[in-house]
């Protein structure tokens, strides 16, 4: 980050909005993930009754049509209710499903990973055993087993999720910053006698932060996976809670006859893990100097630019 | 379809053709052209666990071995539910606790041997008395009745002493496969010889099942010479199947599996009701059982979730058995009026906003996590609040079956009951009686009447068990009932078969024949 | 090297048995499945006589006791649910899930870095962007609806392939792989992309373009070298992986594997054979650590020279 390479860009402070409207696709994305947002925290309210207090009249409606109510424009489930309104209900459990178990395991998995990498020796050995452990037993299966013991709940979902997904930062905290724990500004640092906790908050994490961003993207699309996987055993989100993968679950008997109740539910699914991860690999670009130039030269002088040199 | 995936699958094809065939896994036990004349092609929705005789009351197990591969002495009729004869010609009861079985001449096992009186009542000795065994069949059937004496006066002649009179007698010899005498009393046997019109061919676990007709057996021979089954989980790849041509016979389907022009309606048997804790608040209150009964949408259940499969039940047993009371009609759906029942309990101080579990088992029948959730929803409208679990077989039965969870609380556990014997004793005495293996509710009214209904015959029986099935509705109302069930079954244009109430539990393959 | 390994498959010996025991007591904890294996009315008496004869009346650490003579003895018990020993039946699953596994991830890695090297040429050209699209959406489908939409278009629609099985040749392989092979190949599209964009624009690679090296060449020789070891760690966590997708693949293409052996014994709480079935897993992903190891070894000369330095 602050190797001579980029004291072009270095020089004036990113503009990191005017990069996010030079690069229209992550543009989208992250308009995508606004709305999405949105919907996670108002959707409830906004979709109504009609989400939940279904009319078997209106079982199994067909989309597309707003005869009904805008509600019923993407068709009705088995129980009449509206899909749109179930859909952003949805939303809501999704994520407080998804965004707990990605912030939990990146909390976790990073501390202990900084620091085992940090310290290296017995630590360092200690937590990669631990990792390796939980890493060798399909995550799947595991949280089959615990869920069974623990009845499933949102809390137990989570709580579960978290634990097979922690190994991942681990690993990436870890392998990151015992490369950092040997370069010369750590070295200096520790001279000074800067505790260890210190050095590791002020120096290896911002360092290794948009690494883990990064991975913290993927996994959340992982997760949501993870969940849906989980709802199509029968013992993901219960009903009446609903979540897109449990929607995508239910539906999967309809796919013949009412493709809607199940494909949508999917789409959903599939157009936020691609803006986050979109929106990751933009993050990616604009946090890291060498790259960054991808974002802020116009398309057409590009072809011309030699590619610029890396550090080593 | 994309451009990346099309690639994939295009590489994928080509590299695994070359893969595959030199791959263990592809080579099946079978010749592969399952499509040539003589083979039946049947696809299950589960592995047999085994093909032990004894546990032929388990579904997985005796809808491939009963009456294929082995046969009992007698055998109920579905349809009229007489017993007519199988590897006995005539039975009579002697005395009022003995009972004498005339075994048919020149039955044959596959093996070659002959099969006699001993190897009878070996079968039932070791079906119906060996505790270390323990097989399903035992308890399911012979679970009240106490050790039965046997004896073989002569090579044709089977004698059967009970410890009380029992007229049901013939009716639970029905379930006993006959096996040979030299078979093992203490471990289960995975693949057994019988004297049925089939023997087992191969068995590649995991993925193929094949039998085969054989020489010598004492029917007629069965227009199917070869049967394959295989299984799949999921109801819409079984429906796929026959449609695609990869099969000739798919069950237990749902409406919405996909079947198309191939599919047949059939009653399974099987009928499901939520079964109250009758002594935890709030369901301790008649008039929140009544409530809940009335909130039950029956006629939307059916015509909306199970696709028209199944018809609105008023007791826990289908038409066609034995106790079946004719005069009860299923409860109307009745919001309004529930709702004023639940008011009159909450004025009386029941605290009706108490929470209950609504217990479902996974997967049990189509659609059945919607139905709960649609009850759930009509209950929480009429101010009651009820809370959906659902959870796999294991965990569930933990609830269903004595000894309970203890201090569970409030439950209204969803149950699916099939009576497989036709007679409503094999219902009422798990499911009514205070002291039943699956009963939760109970009155010493009932129990009395339950007990004199046993020993009853004919008309008397119908009668008694009927009362039984009122009196639990009226005065107990540990239940209330959703639907006696309804599946599909696919079936090729080139097979020519009906299902039936048993084909659920016992598919005979003797019964199929190829369309002209 | 040989110290390198030694101590890896010494540190990584202590996981195994980790995985075990762990298995050991989460199925214990699932309860006592004498209700599922014993008919409906059976008496107090029947059940207690289930659990003595199974050895589940006695303590979780008795238990653990005989399973581990068991284990020494080569006994992994016997099932429950069908009789049969449980190693054997363990052993009779797996090579269907391995042929599963190895095909899928071998043709995953080809289209990966087929993809993923096509999309580096050009960081942000339309061939990235949409390859990067593609990627993406394939890492982010359900496979269990992929597998159900797979079946519905190829085999009832177009009528191309069987709808499942494993005795229709090749053409039974098409489904389960594809379903399979869509989450890693688009992870790991990803990652040789990014791998190799900054591989491209590393010094010996301007170096080899400078001696006047062919484009071609350079891809395949200098820069696909050092894209390689990230990506070869991604896939072996994807490997391991495989085993969650195999599940649900198997279960329903009806494919004999033990992912599905897994599941039902689960589900059965058949508890000889899931420990059976997890311990061959787990045995079979140590073994595929070492050999990331070694490949990572051999592919990055810093990682050996550290380890010797290390040991």
């Amino acid at each position: 980050m602050t190797s001579p390479a980029d004291t072009e860009e270095a020089a004036t402070k990113p503009n990191y909005l005017k990069m996010l409207l030079a690069d229209p696709l992550a543009f989208i994305a992250a308009i995508v993930l606004l709305v999405v947002a949105f919907i996670a925290v108002f959707g409830r309210q906004l979709a109504g009754p009609t989400a939940t207090q279904g009319d078997l009249a209106l079982s199994r409606l067909a989309p597309f049509s707003t005869d009904h109510g805008w509600q019923y424009f993407l068709g009705g489930d088995l129980l009449g209710r509206s899909l749109l309104g179930r859909l952003m209900v949805a939303t809501q459990t999704t994520m407080s499903v998804s965004v707990p178990v990605v912030l939990i395991s990146l909390v976790i998995g990073a501390s202990v990973g900084m620091w085992a990498g940090y310290h290296r020796g017995w630590r360092e050995t200690l937590a990669m055993r631990i990792a390796d452990v939980v890493l060798s037993f399909p995550s799947l299966l595991m949280a089959v087993v615990v869920l069974y013991i623990f009845s499933p709940s949102i809390a137990s979902i989570i709580a579960i999720l978290a634990v097979t997904r922690i190994p991942v930062y681990l690993r990436t905290a870890r392998a990151e910053s015992a490369e950092l724990q040997s370069r010369v500004f750590v070295d200096a640092a520790r001279t000074f006698g800067t505790p260890s906790g210190a050095i590791i908050r002020r120096h290896i994490f911002p360092i290794v932060l948009p690494t883990l961003l990064t991975v913290a993207t993927l996994d959340f699309c992982y997760v949501m996976l993870a969940e849906s996987s989980l709802s199509f055993l029968g013992i993901g989100v219960q009903p009446p809670d609903v979540s897109w993968g449990l929607m995508v679950a239910q539906g999967r008997d309809q796919l013949r006859t009412q493709w809607w109740l199940s494909v949508l539910p999917g789409l959903a699914i599939v157009i936020t893990t691609v803006s986050a991860n979109l929106l990751a690999s933009w993050v990616r670009l604009a946090t890291d100097p060498g790259q960054r130039w991808r974002l802020t030269t116009p398309r057409r002088r590009r072809r011309r630019r030699a590619v610029p040199v890396l550090e080593a | 379809m994309n451009k990346t995936r099309t690639t994939a699958l295009i590489a994928a094809s080509a590299a695994l053709s070359v893969i595959a065939s030199g791959c263990s896994v592809a080579n099946s036990g079978g010749n592969g052209s399952g499509a040539a004349s003589g083979t039946l092609r049947i696809v299950l929705p589960q592995e047999p666990p085994t093909l032990e005789p004894c546990e032929a009351s388990l579904t997985a197990t005796g809808v491939v071995t009963r009456s294929n591969i082995t046969e009992p002495l007698l055998e109920r009729n579905p349809t009229s539910g007489a017993l007519e004869p199988k590897l006995a010609t005539e039975w009579t009861q002697t005395e009022p606790t003995l009972w004498t079985f005339k075994l048919r001449p020149g039955v044959k096992f596959s093996d070659g041997s002959e099969f006699t009186s001993e190897d009878a009542v070996k079968a039932i000795d070791r079906t119906a008395n060996n505790t270390t065994l323990a097989c399903n069949v035992q308890g399911y059937v012979f679970g009240q009745t106490g050790p039965l004496t046997l004896a073989a006066p002569d090579a044709t002649t089977v004698t059967i002493k009970t410890q009380e009179a029992d007229p049901l007698l013939p009716l639970r010899v029905s379930f006993i496969e006959m096996t040979k005498r030299d078979i093992s009393t203490t471990e289960k046997v995975r693949e057994p010889i019988g004297t049925g019109p089939f023997k087992i061919a191969s068995w590649t676990a995991g993925q193929k099942l094949t039998l085969s007709s054989w020489d010598g057996y004492w029917g007629a021979k069965p227009a199917y010479t070869t049967a394959e089954y295989q299984w799949r989980e999921e109801g819409t790849v079984r429906a796929a199947m026959v449609v695609n041509g990869e099969a000739d016979v798919a069950t237990n389907l749902g409406a919405d599996d996909g079947a198309g022009d191939t599919a047949v309606q059939y009653p399974n048997n099987e009928t499901t009701a939520l079964r109250f804790t009758n002594d935890q608040a709030p369901l301790n209150d008649i008039r929140v059982r009544q409530a809940i009964d009335m909130l039950i949408d029956r006629d939307g259940i059916i015509t909306s979730l199970f696709g028209g499969l199944g018809k609105p039940a008023s007791q826990l047993i289908g038409p066609g058995v034995i106790g079946y009371n004719e005069a009860m009609t299923p409860t109307k759906y009745d919001p309004a009026a529930a709702k004023a029942l639940v008011d009159a309990a909450k004025a009386d101080g029941v605290p009706v906003g108490t929470q209950f579990r609504i217990i479902g088992r996974t997967s049990q029948f189509p659609k059945i996590a919607e139905s709960i959730e649609l009850m759930q929803s009509a209950f929480a409208q009429a101010g009651l609040n009820a809370k959906i679990e659902m959870m796999d077989t294991s965990a569930q039965l933990k609830y269903q079956l004595r000894p309970f969870v203890p201090d569970a609380g409030p439950i209204a556990l969803m149950v699916m009951h099939g009576n497989q014997a036709g007679d409503a004793a094999f219902t009422v005495g798990q499911y009514f009686a205070t002291d039943g293996a699956q009963s939760t509710g109970g009155t010493p009214d009932l129990d009395a009447k339950i007990k004199a209904a046993a020993p009853l015959t004919d008309a008397a029986r119908q009668a008694a068990y009927a009362d039984v099935f009122k009196t639990q509705t009226d005065a107990v109302r540990g239940f209330a009932f959703l639907a006696n069930m309804e599946a599909v079954l696919a079936r090729a244009k080139t097979v020519d078969y009906t299902p039936d109430a048993a084909t659920g539990d016992e598919m005979r393959l003797a019964d199929f024949k190829p369309k002209a | 090297m040989l110290t390198f390994l030694r101590r890896r498959a010494l540190t990584s010996l202590l996981p195994l048995l980790a995985v075990v025991l762990g298995v050991f007591v989460l199925a214990r904890l699932t309860g006592n499945p004498a209700a599922l294996y014993l008919p409906e009315n059976a008496t107090a008496e029947a059940r207690e006589q289930f659990s003595a004869a199974n050895g589940f009346d006695k303590p979780i650490w008795a238990q653990l006791i005989d399973y581990f003579a068991g284990v020494a003895r080569l006994d992994f018990g016997t099932s429950l649910r069908t009789g049969e020993d449980a190693a054997t039946m363990a052993l009779r699953a797996f090579p269907a899930t391995l042929q599963l596994a190895v095909v899928t991830m071998v043709l995953a890695i080809a289209v990966a870095i087929v993809v993923g090297c096509w999309a580096a040429l050009r960081p942000n050209g339309l061939a990235d962007r949409v390859s990067g699209m593609l990627s993406m959406t394939a890492a982010s489908v359900p496979d269990f609806w992929l597998a159900i939409l797979g079946i519905w278009v190829f085999a009832i629609i177009l009528g191309v392939l069987p709808t499942s099985g494993v005795d229709a040749g090749g053409a039974s392989w098409v489904l389960p792989i594809a379903v399979l092979m869509v989450r890693p190949a688009g992870v790991l599209t990803q990652v040789v992309r990014g791998a190799m964009i900054s591989a491209l624009g590393s010094p010996y690679v301007k170096v080899a373009r400078a001696k006047g090296a062919s484009e071609g060449r350079v891809v395949a020789r200098h820069a696909l070298k050092n894209a390689a070891p990230p990506a070869l760690t991604v896939a072996g966590d994807l490997a391991v992986g495989l085993i969650n997708g195999a599940v649900v693949v198997e279960s329903i293409f009806g494919w004999p594997g033990i992912g599905k052996l897994m599941i039902d014994a689960i589900l059965q709480r058949d508890f000889a054979v899931l420990q059976a079935a997890v311990a061959l897993t787990a045995i079979s992903i140590f073994v595929l650590n070492i050999a990331i190891d070694i490949g990572y070894a051999l592919l990055d000369a810093r990682v050996r020279n550290k380890a010797g330095a290390a040991a």
